[in-house]
């Protein structure tokens, strides 16, 4: 083992990082709103609305997300009649793929508020939006924090997927620099340890999460 | 006598291919109180939803201190005017008992924050549990949260007070508490439909009883009367079933 080779490389292996990173906080900020309106939809009572969200929702679940990536590699260009630009195409998919999780977290975390708080509230002459506002929406963001923040772990990961369009994150990174110093030992196992470091810092800021909102 | 604070006219509630409600007539005065019993899954709860609009019925009127509730066009004030205390008490977990008190005042009356803090502490300690106003919902007993979400209700200075079996939840040694806070109630004059199983509450507080049974009212009888001699056969079975384990 030589693991000068890694240290050599450390500059390239962060610039790797900080790509991973900001594609994974990219990924986070667009697709937590579009799921938020998602799982909106899906509890809304106009029946076509939450058919539809369902209906996304239950489709892209199925899909692994490299697959999606593809779709608008291969297939997109065909209807459109020019190629997707790597950096839309990963964006979109992200956002497609991912929202659609968040979506499932938002939703069980409204619907873990019961229903008769709810009336509760409007029975004190709050309107609906004060109901939502005051009483659910705390209890909800609480009760999905945890799970929250481990989606958010898993959108790290799930980031090394812009690798298939030679997106120079993390992993694409450092697989060059294996190649080139024909060292791929050392460098997958330093990238497994940052891998682990990171998604470990989220773990333990999850589990924060829970321990506050079980004291509370 | 005044026109009737409650008037329930012939309301028929249904939820698809079932009858909640079934032709429901019923004129409450003010300073009454009546309790409403029968069967579970008879309608009683749903009957005290539809006073304050929390339900939505398709035939027949409920007009509540002057105001058509189907028609209403500004619910959230009516509301205002009408408490309700619901069996698993319904504190909203994450503020304390005080933020639970003043939040509608504060938001929905638009009230400054000190003064709806004074009301609720006046509330507060009027059901005995001022020295709980900073603690969260989570911290107090049963009976505690349930006297709680009374003075919540009551903090609103409401015209009547709705309650949905208010201690149905509760473990035997805390419903005497409740029910204490109740009778104090009334005897200051608070107009009150109480949904309750406690038998022993309806003979010595209510004025009237009313006995539902499979959504429709069967009978409506000064609680003297009704304990006394129940008129229909189903008000009978009822009362023979519910005071032998009671």
């Amino acid at each position: 083992m030589d693991w000068q080779v890694v240290l050599n490389n450390s500059s390239l292996l962060a610039r790797g990082l900080t790509t991973s990173l900001e594609l994974t906080l990219f990924a986070i900020a667009a697709s937590l709103p579009v799921g938020c309106l998602l799982a909106i939809g899906r509890l809304s009572k106009q029946r076509w609305l939450s058919l539809f969200c369902a209906s996304f929702v239950n489709v892209m679940r199925s899909n692994p997300l490299v697959l999606v990536l593809f779709w608008l590699i291969f297939l997109v260009p065909l209807i459109i009649g020019h190629r997707v630009p790597n950096l839309a195409a990963v964006s979109v998919a992200f956002v497609v793929f991912f929202s659609v999780y968040f979506s499932e977290i938002v939703r069980s975390g409204i619907q873990s508020v019961g229903r008769m708080q709810i009336s509760a509230g409007l029975s004190t002459g709050l309107t609906r939006g004060q109901t939502m506002r005051h009483i659910v929406l705390p209890q909800a963001v609480r009760a999905m924090l945890p799970a929250l923040t481990t989606q958010c772990i898993v959108v790290f990961q799930g980031s090394t997927v812009a690798y298939v369009v030679g997106y120079d994150e993390l992993l694409h990174s450092s697989s060059m620099i294996a190649e080139r110093t024909g060292r791929p030992v050392e460098l997958y196992i330093a990238t497994a340890a940052i891998y682990f470091l990171v998604s470990l810092a989220g773990s333990l800021l999850a589990r924060r999460f829970e321990t506050k909102r079980s004291r509370a | 006598m005044t026109a009737p604070i409650i008037q329930v006219r012939d309301v028929v509630l249904r939820y698809g291919d079932f009858t909640a409600l079934d032709r429901v007539s019923l004129d409450v005065f003010e300073g009454e109180v009546i309790v409403v019993c029968g069967p579970s899954g008879s309608g009683k709860s749903t009957l005290l939803r539809c006073l304050n609009g929390l339900e939505t019925f398709q035939e027949g009127e409920v007009i509540v201190d002057g105001e058509n509730v189907a028609t209403c066009r500004n619910l959230p004030a009516l509301r205002r005017r009408i408490g309700m205390v619901f069996q698993h008490f319904e504190l909203y977990p994450h503020m304390t008992v005080l933020q639970n008190l003043t939040l509608a005042p504060i938001k929905a009356q638009g009230l400054p924050r000190a003064e709806a803090e004074r009301l609720a502490m006046d509330y507060l300690t009027r059901v005995g549990i001022a020295d709980q106003a900073g603690k969260y919902p989570g911290l107090l007993s049963g009976g505690q949260q349930q006297r709680a979400a009374i003075a919540r209700a009551l903090t609103l200075q409401p015209r009547l007070m709705l309650f949905d079996e208010p201690t149905s939840a509760l473990d035997p040694e805390m419903i005497f508490e409740v029910l204490q806070v109740m009778k104090n109630l009334a005897v200051l004059g608070m107009t009150m439909v109480v949904v309750t199983h406690e038998m022993g509450f309806a003979q010595e507080v209510a004025d009237r009883v009313v006995f539902m049974d499979r959504g429709a009212v069967i009978e409506t009888a000064p609680s003297a009367e009704f304990f006394a001699s129940p008129k229909t056969p189903r008000a009978r079975a009822f009362l023979k079933r519910i005071l032998r384990i009671g």
